[in-house]
């Protein structure tokens, strides 16, 4: 068997600096191998230690300082090396990238046919491109079944058996080989190199490509052959403004000065008057272009949910009608509804705003599946001919979405927070392309907000669960309700489901709470006992608390996964948000950081919750909550006003 | 675990600094010159790079370059600039004179400013284009012994929690044996210190002592200091009489200043704080003018050995041979020791050639390196200032006359050999110490404002120090409950006070109960509480390899 690991070299986060040109200068910053491809690596070795004759072979695109990161792969336990560099592959993005890598994979002499003995395993998303769309390209490029958001893998009687986080829980899946993994920064740990690994990978070479090398035409690479292109990037102001930290020698001190500190309100930021913004002229003489080529309509997916319409993809029609509002006036907004039984979502669908809903009812479909779900909208799509495709960025929204852009061609913005109809004009080329989706997306540690412009229809995206307000249904709304037989063959049904794991939608209370109390991994070594009681304090006194937690918590079986908040659990917004040990990875400040409020206890002042936080104690929570629930005792809730 | 993970080297060195960065070059020129090209030289640093753990002041005496690299002039050696200004201070809390003498041994003019983390670079890249393999980021933990002789050395296991346990991801550090293994792991080196005391060799010398710098590097606007300008500053914060030691600033390109305290670690107050001392330091007028306007860009602290001749244990043995700091090449009285470090690494490399030739390692064979030192500048340079910091004992100023008697009596002195105590012991409890207590003698002046004058956290941040958690603790407590009975009730815990990182918290609850709470992810290892602990109370092992702080112009 071989081992195929796809790892990408990216700057170290704190230090990535993007050009003028969106494009990132890699120049300035000190280079790591993605963290998440750290994690494949890890597996990819792990999987060999079960079964020793494997090869392991880690791949890359990109220029040749990322042999510094190959080199160390070759120096964690990896056999060979290779890495796909030329210029000319500047500027590709997801799509092309996926087309290049799988190129490279064929001419390694994989991805025949669906007998070869192979498996890939990649990062779930890299820092500096945040799409996580590569695996899923490549798998549908190379032809074979994937899995992706993986935490654990196993190879068990010639299948793979893996772990597969998703909202609310996790998913243990069955896949055969040929198949491709793409992991999350949360299983094992990458090891360290070896002295000996690293003595070994000085002797050995990296086999370097060119894409004349593999047979790669430059048509469908690079900055031009990208079907899409990142148009703009603008700065994101932080709306917090700097934390105030509590000052003390001893618990009871740092308590009373957050006390003081809460009293005396906030940091502010000065907002500085905006500017009129002028009205931008179209110029003259240009040539417009409507390449949509007869391609209409708005097509959306509703994800099922334990038999209900899962809340993003409700979410999800706020902007479908924005746009369909913003376009053509007899723009149709359409939802693909998979499942089984699900004949009386559809009219959900229709309340909450969709023209048309098009059902697929299916027993095999109940839960949601990779291969079957993606070639299902190809026919959907080449069927209606839609101009944009939307999903909800949720673990399913984000493999499906990528895996029908290879089979339509389209490039794929993910994870929006902002999506418009505008217009893009090329004054090279004296044209003006309209109209055209931009679709807005934080990047780069939510620091830059790029705005991504797809030229082939359906344009693509995904947008992030939570940024957009459920519309209202309206139980009267008319709208035409289409069965959908699929033609699905077998090979769409290779991998299994073997079992899902969620834990209650429940506890409303999290999403009512004027408080949430939540304890992360540097909460628990009371397994989360302070962080309940100081909840239980502040009920107390009457406050509307709740308690809650980061995911290794709810992972490690501390608490149940209802209480898990961050982008694979709830988005709140509480008046207060009081996070303790909590580290402050992404995905947990996305599901928080809308909080009024937010106070951060932790005993490392480096951790970036408190960037996140408008009030901070540095020290051991065994130490400060004590002292805090005291005071909650006594009358302190944080500010919150008491109605008895 | 399997034999795989054993390799073989003729010539290991342990430390990629000055020494041993020195050792690696000479010894592939003196093979070369012999005629020799199958012999393999590997050099394992602990730093995530090369130079990222080191630091010094640093003004370096180049003429030993001209030796060292005789086909490189030295305008291609990438020093910072030459030394054209050349002052010592005397400060009092409120004014600053300038000496009118420079103190014995301190004239600067002609030697070069450097940053040494840069220095080390580009040595680095010297020696792997003669040959030499370099990997940094891998922690020696200890030397291998074949038949009580050393034989080789292992490397950290890596993938361990914090109770000891295998983890998934678990890596068995490699063993390497060699024909040679030198040692040039800087200021205590953790090996070296284990070797040193299993084979007995430091037997008759003097302890060795220690003092602690603490520095910062700071971007001040144009005019401020000239590049070329360097001062040393005696007196205030310290205590003539109980603490030995003095400022420096290195006025740098591009405007940037080197800046630094360094403390005699043989002081006696046990809530002596050497990077808060610094702070103090730093707001003296004669200092704050010169950084006014600017801002810090890195931060970071290192011990030095202060010992001198007297303390410098045998530095060879069977297959082994220690060089540099680790060995005690250097010279207090010039706050100097990359030119003695790099003299020592290049006679190391001779005796190694000539042992490799002769196919003789053993302790006779490498006897050469000693025979080599005694004929050397080191020895001459070593050998009259062999009782300078000795003399200090007596105070800055009485020491200084009586360091001068000893260069007119050929280093003598007045006394002969004078003795040292180890600095752990010299520390006094909170009972027996009788002088004003640290906080209380820079009252007011130890509320630091983040921006000017730094607390140690604020500080730490800037020395970008980093350690995985999974791993254990690299600072072992020899004996927890010893550790409380005396460090922290008798002591009150000078670990806090001392360490310059702000990894020692001494922890008090609510019933009063204490507790020693250590943060290691913040150490930059200087190894002070290797040195200073009471009762031996701490010791530092090393981290695994690329942990530690990530210096870039220090
Ligand atoms: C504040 C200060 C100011 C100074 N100013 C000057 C000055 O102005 N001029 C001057 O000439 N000298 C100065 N010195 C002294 C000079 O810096 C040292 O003498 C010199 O750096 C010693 O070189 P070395 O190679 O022995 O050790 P180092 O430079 O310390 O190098 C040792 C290397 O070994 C590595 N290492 C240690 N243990 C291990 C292990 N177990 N495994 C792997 N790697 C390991 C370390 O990471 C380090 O990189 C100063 C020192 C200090 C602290
Ligand atoms: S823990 Fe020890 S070695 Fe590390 S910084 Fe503190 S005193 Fe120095």
């Amino acid at each position: 068997m071989t081992i195929i690991s796809l790892m990408k070299q990216v700057p170290l986060p704190s230090e990535m600096r993007m050009g003028e040109d969106g494009l990132m200068d890699r120049t300035k910053a000190k280079s790591i191998i993605n963290i998440d491809c750290g994690y494949a690596l890890e597996a990819g070795i792990q999987i060999k230690n079960e079964n020793p004759d494997a090869k392991l072979i880690v791949c890359s695109m990109g220029p040749p300082s990322f042999e510094e990161s190959l080199k160390k792969a070759l120096s964690m336990g990896y056999d060979e090396a290779y890495l796909l560099s030329d210029r000319r592959l500047g500027g590709s993005d997801t799509y092309a990238t996926g087309l290049a890598i799988s190129t490279m994979l064929k001419h390694l002499g994989f991805g025949k046919g669906l007998d070869e003995d192979f498996l890939i395993v990649a990062g779930r998303q890299t820092s500096d491109g945040d799409t996580a769309h590569v695996p899923s390209q490549v798998a549908e490029n190379m032809g074979i079944p994937q899995a992706t958001f993986i935490e654990t893998a196993d190879l068990v009687d010639g299948n793979i058996e893996a772990k597969r986080i998703i909202e609310g829980g996790y998913q243990m899946m069955k896949l055969p080989l040929p198949c491709a993994l793409s992991f999350t920064p949360t299983g094992i740990d990458p090891r360290r190199p070896s002295l000996s690994g690293a003595i070994k990978a000085r002797n050995s070479e990296i086999t370097v490509f060119s894409i004349d090398d593999i047979n790669l035409s430059d048509e469908k690479i690079g900055l031009s052959g990208s079907p899409t292109i990142v148009a703009k990037v603008a700065n994101i102001k932080s709306e917090r403004a700097p934390v105030k930290m509590s000052e003390g020698h001893s618990e009871t001190e740092l308590v009373n000065s957050l006390m003081e500190n809460i009293k005396s309100g906030k940091n502010t930021l000065e907002v500085k008057e905006k500017k009129e913004k002028k009205e931008k002229k179209r110029p003259e003489g240009f040539e417009e272009i409507d390449f949509r080529d007869g391609a209409s309509g708005i097509l959306t997916w509703a994800e099922v949910v334990n038999g209900k319409i899962s809340r993003p993809s409700l979410e999800l029609l706020t902007p479908a009608r924005d746009l369909a509002n913003q376009l053509e006036e007899d723009t149709q907004v359409t939802t693909l509804l998979i499942g089984k039984d699900i004949q009386d979502l559809a009219k959900e669908l229709v309340a909450h705003g969709s023209d048309e809903v098009i059902v697929v009812d299916d027993e095999r479909l109940e839960e949601y599946r990779i291969l079957p779900f993606s070639e299902i909208f190809a026919q959907v799509i080449k069927e209606r001919n839609p101009e944009i495709a939307l999903f909800a960025a949720t673990t399913a929204g984000r493999e499906l979405a990528p895996r029908i852009g290879v089979k339509t061609d389209s490039g794929v913005t993910a994870d929006c927070t902002a999506l418009e109809i505008g217009e893009h004009i090329n004054r090279k080329e004296k044209k003006i392309f309209a109209p055209i989706l931009e679709s807005r997306r934080p990047t780069y540690g939510e620091s830059k907000l790029a705005t991504i412009l797809g030229f082939v229809c359906p344009q693509i995206s995904t947008a992030r669960a939570g940024t957009f307000e459920v519309p209202t249904p309206d139980e009267n709304r008319e709208g035409i309700i289409t069965n959908f037989e699929p033609k699905l063959k077998k090979k769409e049904f290779v991998s299994e489901i073997i079992e899902t794991v969620r834990g209650e939608g429940g506890l409303q209370s999290l999403f009512d709470a004027d408080i949430i109390v939540a304890g992360g991994r540097g909460a628990t070594s009371d397994d989360l006992k302070l962080v309940q009681e100081l909840a239980a304090a502040l009920s107390e006194q009457g406050v509307k608390a709740e308690w809650a937690c980061s995911r290794p918590v709810v992972d490690d079986g501390t608490a149940e996964y209802a209480r898990q908040i961050g982008q694979t659990g709830k988005t709140v917004r509480p008046k207060v948000y009081v996070a303790i040990g909590v580290s402050g990875a992404v995905q947990h400040i996305a599901g928080m950081k809308e909080s009024e409020t937010i106070v951060a206890i932790d005993h490392n002042a480096k951790e970036t919750i408190f960037s996140n936080a408008d009030f901070g104690i540095v020290g051991e929570y065994q130490d400060i909550l004590p002292e805090l629930i005291e005071k909650v005792k006594s009358g302190f809730t944080f500010g919150l006003e008491v109605k008895k | 675990m399997d034999s795989t993970d054993t390799v073989s080297t003729d010539v290991l060195i342990v430390g990629g600094g000055p020494s041993g960065l020195a050792a690696a070059i000479h010894l592939a020129d003196s093979l070369k010159k012999r005629g020799i090209d199958d012999k393999r030289i590997m050099l394992i640093e602990k730093g995530n790079a090369i130079g990222s753990h080191n630091l010094s002041g640093a003004v370096i005496d180049p003429k030993i370059f001209k030796t060292f690299l005789p086909d490189v002039d030295i305008s291609e050696i990438p020093l910072d600039s030459e030394v054209t200004v050349d002052k010592t201070m005397f400060l009092t809390e409120t004014s600053d004179n300038a000496l009118p003498f420079h103190p014995p041994y301190m004239n600067n003019i002609g030697n070069y400013s450097a940053s040494i983390s840069k220095l080390c670079k580009y040595l680095a890249q010297i020696a792997e284009d003669k040959g030499v393999e370099i990997y940094s980021g891998f922690a020696v933990e200890d030397v291998i012994y074949k038949d009580g002789k050393v034989s080789g050395v292992k490397t950290k296991d890596t993938g361990v929690d914090h109770h000891g346990k295998n983890l998934k991801n678990f890596q068995e550090g490699t063993t390497v044996e060699a024909a040679i293994t030198i040692l040039a792991e800087g200021t205590r080196g953790s090996v070296a210190k284990k070797v040193i005391d299993a084979l007995d060799l430091d037997t008759g010398c003097n302890e060795q002592i220690y003092s602690l710098g603490v520095k910062e590097l700071w971007s001040v606007p144009e005019g401020n200091i000239e590049a070329g300008t360097v001062y040393h500053t005696m007196g205030y914060p310290l205590q003539s009489g109980s603490e030995f030691g003095g400022g420096f600033i290195y006025g740098l390109e591009d405007n940037k200043v080197a800046l630094g305290l360094v403390v005699g670690l043989d002081y006696k107050d046990p809530s002596f704080d050497v990077h808060a001392a610094m702070q103090v330091w730093k707001q003296h007028p004669f200092v704050s003018k010169i950084l006014e306007g600017g801002t810090i860009q890195e931060f970071g602290a290192k011990t030095l050995p202060e010992g001198g001749y007297y303390a410098m244990p045998k530095f060879y043995d069977d297959n082994l041979m220690i060089v540099g700091d680790s060995a005690g090449f250097l010279t207090t009285a010039r706050l100097k020791g990359i030119h003695l470090a790099i003299e020592s690494g290049m006679m190391a490399a001779k005796a190694a050639a000539k042992a490799l030739v002769s196919g003789d390692t053993s302790k006779a064979s490498l006897s050469y390196y000693n025979e080599l030192f005694e004929q050397s500048n080191a020895y001459e340079e070593m050998y009259r200032a062999r009782n300078f910091r000795q003399a200090f004992d007596k105070g800055m100023l009485l020491g200084g006359l009586q360091f001068a008697t000893q260069l007119i009596t050929g280093g003598a002195g007045v006394l002969g050999r004078l003795r040292t105590e180890k600095d752990s012991e010299v520390l006094m409890s909170l009972n027996a110490f009788t002088g004003v207590p640290f906080a209380q003698r820079f009252e007011g002046k130890l509320e630091f404002d983040k921006k000017f004058t730094f607390d140690k956290v604020t500080d730490v941040f800037y020395s970008k120090a980093n350690h995985e958690e999974e791993q254990l603790c690299h600072l072992v407590l020899n004996n927890p409950e010893n550790y409380n009975k005396v460090n922290i009730e008798q002591y009150g815990c000078p670990e806090a006070s001392f360490c310059p990182a702000e990894v020692y918290e001494l922890h008090t609850d609510k019933e009063g109960h204490k507790e020693l709470r250590i943060h290691a992810e913040n150490c930059v290892h200087c190894k002070t509480c290797d040195i200073k602990s009471p009762a031996a109370g701490i010791t530092w092992v090393v981290p695994y390899g690329g942990d530690g702080p990530d210096y870039e112009y220090m």
